[in-house]
């Protein structure tokens, strides 16, 4: 018999801002809508409800990189990387032919920013799941 | 409530990607327990623990999205009565199709597992570029629909069309280029290469490219074009990123981390002969006694001949039993009744298929992390 390891109860993982683990103001509202919903409603069709998405760490170029990056894709696609600063300088260079609108002028300090932040040696990133709730995966001791 | 909040709730549509875009939370039907790779792109993974069904249920099989979902397309509509396939090309009468007219041609069912090619990336050192999938980018469906060679029966194709051409409806943010690619005519003549308009016996969702999608079994998964609307017969391989840099592999092996010139690559094509266990979970206590040891295997165009699972680091290996359900296109799912005493414990599968080829113990880098299938294994505490 196996034991499966408590998602709910893993520690907020480098990356992921304090709201995505403790729910702010917006989020318990939102739960008291789902509840009340859920009060009027026998039927059992569950659905996950998980935060849409996370920020990027605070930094000197968190702003624009926020601009320049999430325009496109949400922030865990880079929250999860983890590279070198060789890597995410082809990785820039390929998003501003694809669109991305970087200044020329910050190019070099976004680099920075996203190789200081999402360096080979950082812990990885904790992806989230839908509904852990229902899927609580409990220690048994 | 922690983490994520459950809800039942009988208004799906009450929260929406409109929603979400606010700040608010997002609703993902019935998608229970997915690993959030991203929602925009929607990326989720399959947790292994839920590999113990040799079909997986549709809200568990994992979602790779390139680019956006196309907004035109609304699951609820069954006829699709807008969406449209185009047949050109090479070929000696080009023509159109409605969902209704390709619902008329005999339908055929494949059980395929189908693998991103990046699955397992995150496991490669030195890491890599790209979604960082973990074990589970890889579900297993009975995909339905008319073979695609009865397709384009419906015309001639030219002697000089070498190769078909997949275009979906993907919704293309910025400058980013198309997701378009092509197969080889041969295996788009293949008697199990569809165009697949249901899985497990429903319509496909939107996640899995309602209304129609490429099945091309036992290759990577984005060979399988999601919401498919052109089909075009090409002289040559398409020129586009999706075919070239991205989905290539080394020719040689090459020391990890090293760069490698486009012209030493060769496009992906089958995927590789690979086990994962599903269970006892990595970092699991489990009590002494009988313990069962399973998983899933697969081997793309070839078929699974042997698991083995060592339960002392590789020292010595004994046969898992095979299940009952295959397909030549499908995983076998696999166990091993093990006696476990007390301790810890490195546990490792191995699979070998028809094709001779077994899982090697080292993963076999590449710049962008395609094909990781090396041995398997978990780390357990038994007390």
């Amino acid at each position: 018999m196996s034991h499966r390891k408590d998602a709910g109860q893993r520690s907020p993982a480098w990356g992921q801002p304090p709201s995505a683990v403790r729910p702010g103001a917006a989020r318990l509202s939102t739960m008291l809508i789902v509840l009340a919903i859920a009060s009027f409603t026998a039927l059992a069709q569950q659905t996950a409800v998980v935060k849409p998405a996370e920020d990027l760490p605070p930094g000197l170029m968190q702003a624009k990189a926020t601009t320049s990056c999430l325009e496109c894709h949400e922030a865990r696609i880079i929250l999860q990387q983890r590279l070198s600063k060789a890597t995410w300088t082809k990785e820039v260079d390929k998003m501003i032919k694809w669109g991305a609108v970087v200044d020329a002028s910050n190019r070099d300090a976004l680099i920075d920013y996203l190789s200081s932040s999402f360096s080979p040696d950082r812990p990885p990133y904790e992806p989230p799941r839908t509904s852990v709730e229902k899927n609580s995966l409990r220690k048994s001791k | 409530m922690s983490g994520a909040a459950l809800a039942a709730s009988a208004a799906p549509s009450f929260f929406s990607w409109a929603a979400a875009a606010q700040g608010g939370s997002l609703e993902v039907p019935v998608e229970d327990g997915m690993i959030v790779r991203s929602f925009r792109f929607v990326d989720l993974e399959t947790p292994v623990e839920y590999f113990n069904t040799w079909l997986t249920p549709v809200p568990h099989f994992f979602v790779r999205n390139h680019m956006h979902e196309p907004s035109e397309l609304n699951a609820s509509d069954l006829q699709a009565k807008d969406w449209r396939l185009t047949v050109g090309g090479e070929v000696e009468k080009p023509f159109t199709l409605t969902l209704s007219e390709l619902s008329k041609l005999e339908t055929h069912s494949v059980v395929n597992t189908l693998e991103c090619a990046g699955n397992g990336r995150s496991l490669h050192r030195p890491q890599v570029p790209g979604v960082q999938w973990g074990k589970g980018a890889v579900s297993t469906a009975r995909f339905s629909g008319p073979r695609l060679r009865d397709v384009l029966q419906r015309t001639a194709v030219k002697p000089a069309g070498k190769h078909v051409m997949f275009r979906g409806l993907d919704e293309v943010p910025g400058k980013v280029p198309p997701f378009i690619r092509s197969i080889p005519l041969e295996k788009a003549l293949d008697s199990n290469t569809l165009v697949a308009t249901q899985m497990n016996g429903a319509p496909l969702t939107k996640h899995h490219g309602f209304p129609a999608r490429a099945l091309v079994p036992g290759w990577i998964g984005a060979a399988s074009c999601k919401w498919l609307t052109e089909i075009k017969i090409l002289e040559s391989e398409f020129a586009g990123n999706f075919m070239s840099p991205a989905y290539r592999f080394p020719n040689e092996p090459v020391t990890p981390g090293d760069a490698v010139k486009p012209e030493d690559t060769h496009p992906l094509t089958a995927l590789s002969v690979k086990s994962v266990i599903s269970g006892p979970l990595d970092g699991a206590s489990v009590k002494p006694g009988k313990v069962a040891v399973h998983g899933a295997a697969w081997a793309g165009e070839g078929d699974i001949v042997k698991v083995e699972v060592s339960t002392d680091g590789g020292v010595t290996w004994s046969s898992a039993s095979l299940g009952h359900d295959q397909a030549h296109y499908a995983w076998r799912l696999w166990n091993y009744d093990w006696n476990a005493k007390g301790g810890d414990y490195t546990i490792l599968s191995r699979a070998t298929d028809s094709q001779g080829r077994t899982q090697p113990a080292t993963p076999i880098w590449n710049p962008s992390g395609y094909l990781y299938n090396a041995i398997d294994q978990v780390k357990i505490h038994v007390a």
